[in-house]
């Protein structure tokens, strides 16, 4: 007699699984719930990926109430906040323009590798005693460094708005190292004698000085120098790109920053001697970067919050929150539900009194203000919540169980079992438990809606941890930082919707679940 | 069993849960001082203020508030016994944050909340118990399936994040576009129970009266409109689920049979009984009415219990809190008695037991 071969598909768990997707994809809003679910699973998990910046509600990135960036279609002179430059822009090498025939600057570009940490830019001067630079004089408008022979790199950005930015921050990192007579203790005030510039350079090739090396000493070590940019300066270099009476008075849009390094007119005379008949030596800036952040009336894929901290980056995060804690107190109060619906049911008498009195104790203590005093007594963290959530969750299911498990309990087949002489927990979890947990399965997905929707009420209070993003705290920022004076409608908008459609596929998968799994409700 | 038997029995029992709710209000909020050793004193003076007061005049202020400065386990005793017997006398004690006798504060708030959560109410069971019925007639069809899943949105909202929304819009933008558009401003009030202005004007005016009112509707509407949608979802659902589960049952089939047209099947037979579980869920939603809605009173600043009960707790103010938590066990409590008196009453074929 030959044994039939039995694959995977003719088990019973896969039969029953296949026959229950069968039934449930005839449903349409438990498959719509089931997709948007699985949405908000991946974003849970790609949340480091899918982010845009830090998810810590109080860092500051922008000025508080940002407008998303796509707004900016709709203001002709919007701008964007954004880092137009960043020390990212030294990954490739820079355009290094030597200017003048001395022969005695040059600039190298030393991309990363296992000796160098980062990317960096080398402006080198090295100086002879007795060669004469090209001496200009002191530039009248004080743009252009005093000696026409100097060295400079090139980065540039694209300014695509068509307005002014409220702000710019600016700042540049670099050290530098001596040799020679620039050395310290070879001649006094030797640090003097030349200096690091950064140019604005608009579109139309005008320079504007925004930063020269003022200090009488000099470090080794990289520092970042903060580079002050004046209204002055905003309007000096970004005016041109405005459009004025509909033409914008520069044809491309392309501003560049360049960072050069020139011998200081001090170099040619000071204190009745000629420096550059005498000093031999060289001075390297080491420049590791150079940031530059205009500061427009957008930000990001959803702006800012009061705070100023990034949003989008925050409604990403804040769905790992709600998932955990949603899942995780519905979990607990599940079990613990279960495990008192059971025996409670299942034993009867004085032990199902006891408990059921304890369920009617709770049931008439007022849930979100137990809720709220559990959570502003026992500190404010995830676990606390989760826990608050799920001890005053427990009970509907112990309810629903407890009425499941008198009906089961005096079946034949529990009676049977207790014939064969097995435990009652044996009975209690192994027969009566499985024959219940179909009407389990939906009281858990609408457990999870009202973990969630608890969770948003409890952040929105303030009650958890302020460094952690969520959807509630986004809306309790909103409401206590102004938004609606501000007209910030998206801070108001997009952590509800998130907070509605999370519990929304929860609601359809669970109603769905119910109609599926509950023969009662299957007849109509 | 008799009713009366019940009743007695049911008093006996409800009476005992009161004490369990007391004793356990008492331990519940003491636990920070139990832990952390956090008492309201020490939230009101700080720890540089406290080194510069001598022993006896902290002592005095722990004594003013009726606390015990470092209690022991006899001061524990001793302040539980002062507690038990303050509760069932009817005295809660001055507030540790207004200095106002609790029980004054409570019924000050107590008119706002009881408006806005009752008229909330109506308007969620009315809409539910209207809605249910029209689309229980006919399962399955287009109509039904919307509006479960009208009701399935709803039930899914935060109702707060409702309320912020209605705010914003009716309350901010509307009044903006109004005034830029028609040169008035029409809108919602944005915060709070009552105007001043108002106030001002109707304290002298002959018909002050009308236009109190007529302002605290105002102010009204919003929240009102913002949980008595947010309570709808669930009771369409309720009463949907039940008319459905009774239009199954023989009495309908022979009152069909009897030959009476649809609708009166589906009012006199169908409603009527499907009404009678709904009259327990409405009863105690009464009796959970002074619970007030902390959330949603949160955001449009309404001076009512919910908020109160928020305040209290940041602050450590437990005679408040725990008035207000005696006081909502105690209606709920009864409420859920009376919801089971009521659903006798109405349904002859219910025994007591």
């Amino acid at each position: 007699m030959s044994k039939t071969h039995k694959g995977w598909r003719d088990s019973n768990w896969y039969h029953g699984l296949s026959n229950f997707f069968r039934e449930y994809r005839k449903h349409k809003i438990g498959v719509i719930g089931l997709g948007i679910l699985l949405i908000f699973i991946g974003m849970a998990v790609f949340a480091p990926y899918l982010g845009t910046g830090s998810p810590n509600p109080l860092k500051a990135v922008a000025p508080s109430y940002l407008a998303p960036s796509w707004m900016s279609v709709f203001d002709p002179e919007g701008v964007v906040t954004n880092n137009y430059l960043t020390k990212a822009d030294l990954n490739t090498a820079p355009p290094i323009h030597i200017n003048g025939t001395s022969g005695e600057f040059n600039a190298t570009y030393v991309p990363e590798s296992e000796s160098s940490i980062g990317n960096y830019v080398n402006l080198t001067w090295q100086h002879t005693a007795g060669t004469k630079l090209n001496y200009t004089g002191i530039d009248p408008s004080g743009n252009l460094p005093d000696y026409s022979d100097f060295v400079y790199f090139e980065q540039a950005f694209n300014w695509p708005w068509n307005g002014l930015p409220n702000a710019v921050n600016m700042s540049i990192s670099f050290g530098t190292t001596r040799t020679g007579d620039f050395a310290e203790g070879a001649h006094l005030y030797n640090n003097l004698m030349f200096r690091l510039y950064v140019w604005v350079v608009t579109p139309a090739n005008e320079w504007f000085k925004v930063y020269e090396t003022l200090d009488a000493t000099y470090s080794t070590p990289i520092r970042e120098r903060r580079i002050p940019f004046s209204y002055l300066d905003v309007l000096d270099v970004f005016q041109g790109m405005v459009a004025e009476n509909g033409t914008p008075t520069y044809t491309n849009s392309t501003v560049k920053v360049y960072v050069g390094m020139a011998a200081y007119h001090n170099f040619e005379s000071y204190g009745g001697i000629h420096p550059w008949e005498n000093y031999t030596g060289s001075v390297t800036f080491t420049v590791t970067g150079i940031k530059l952040t205009a500061y427009g009336n957008y930000y990001g894929r959803l702006g800012t919050t009061f705070w100023g901290s990034d949003a989008y980056s925050q409604l990403i995060y804040g769905s790992r929150v709600s998932l955990t804690i949603g899942i995780l107190a519905t979990a607990l109060s599940t079990i613990l539900g279960v495990i008192v619906g059971l025996v409670a049911g299942y034993y009867g008498g004085k032990v199902d009194e006891v408990l059921m009195r304890f369920v009617d104790f709770l049931l008439v203590i007022p849930g979100l203000p137990l809720m709220m005093v559990l959570a502003i007594f026992l500190g404010k963290s995830e676990t606390v919540i989760i826990v608050v959530i799920a001890v005053l969750g427990w009970t509907g299911t112990a309810r629903l169980i407890r009425s499941q498990v008198l009906a089961e309990k005096n079946k034949a087949y529990v009676e049977s079992a207790r014939a064969i002489g097995a435990t009652d927990t044996y009975i209690m979890f192994r027969h009566v438990l499985p024959n219940v947990t179909p009407i389990l399965f939906a009281n858990i997905t609408l457990g999870v809606v009202g973990a969630i929707l608890s969770e948003a009420g409890l952040s929105f209070l303030g009650l958890t941890d302020v460094e952690v993003p969520s959807w509630g705290r986004m809306l309790a920022d909103a409401q206590n930082g102004a938004a609606f004076i501000r007209g910030a409608w998206w801070v108001v908008v997009f952590p509800g919707l998130m907070i509605t459609l999370l519990s929304l596929s929860f609601t359809f998968v669970g109603h769905t679940l119910d109609q599926v799994l509950n023969p009662r409700l299957r007849e109509r | 069993m008799g009713l009366r038997e019940y009743v007695i029995r049911r008093s006996i029992y409800m009476f005992l849960l009161i004490i369990a709710v007391v004793c356990f209000n008492f331990f519940l909020f003491r636990l920070p001082t139990f832990f952390f050793g956090a008492d309201p004193i020490s939230l009101m003076i700080s720890d540089n203020l406290r080194q510069t007061l001598t022993q006896d005049l902290l002592e005095q202020m722990y004594a003013n508030f009726g606390l015990v400065m470092n209690p022991d386990i006899f001061d524990w005793i001793y302040m539980f016994w002062r507690y038990i017997v303050s509760m069932f006398t009817g005295n809660f004690g001055v507030s540790f944050l207004t200095k106002q006798p609790v029980m004054e504060s409570i019924v000050d708030r107590l008119p706002n909340t009881l408006l806005l959560m009752g008229t909330s109410s109506m308007v969620a069971i009315l809409l539910g118990i209207w809605t249910g019925v029209k689309v229980a007639s006919n399962p399955g069809s287009k109509k039904d399936i919307g509006a479960v899943t009208v009701a399935l949105f709803i039930y899914s909202l935060p109702v707060f994040w409702l309320g912020m929304m209605l705010l914003m819009i009716f309350g901010y933008m509307l009044p903006v576009w109004t005034q830029n558009t028609f040169g008035v401003a029409i809108g919602f009030p944005q915060f709070g129970t009552i105007s001043y202005e108002v106030w001002e004007v109707a304290r002298t005016s002959p018909w002050g009266a009308f236009m109190v009112a007529g302002d605290v509707l105002h102010h009204l509407f919003l929240p009102m409109i913002t949980l008595g949608v947010g309570g709808y979802g669930g009771y369409f659902l309720y009463m949907r689920n039940n008319l459905i589960d009774v239009m199954t049952e023989d009495y309908i089939l022979t009152a069909r049979a009897k030959g009476l047209d649809e609708n009166q099947v589906l009012y006199k037979h169908g409603m009527k009984n499907a009404m009678l579980p709904m009259v327990t869920i409405i009863a105690m939603t009464f009796g959970f009415l002074i619970n007030g809605a902390t959330l949603t009173e949160t955001v449009f600043t309404w001076r009512g219990l919910g908020r109160f009960i928020f305040e209290s707790l940041v602050a450590l103010d437990y005679p408040v809190v725990q008035a207000i938590f005696m006081i909502i066990a105690i209606t709920a409590i009864l409420a859920n008695f009376v919801a089971d008196l009521l659903y006798g009453v109405l349904d002859p074929r219910i025994k007591y037991g």
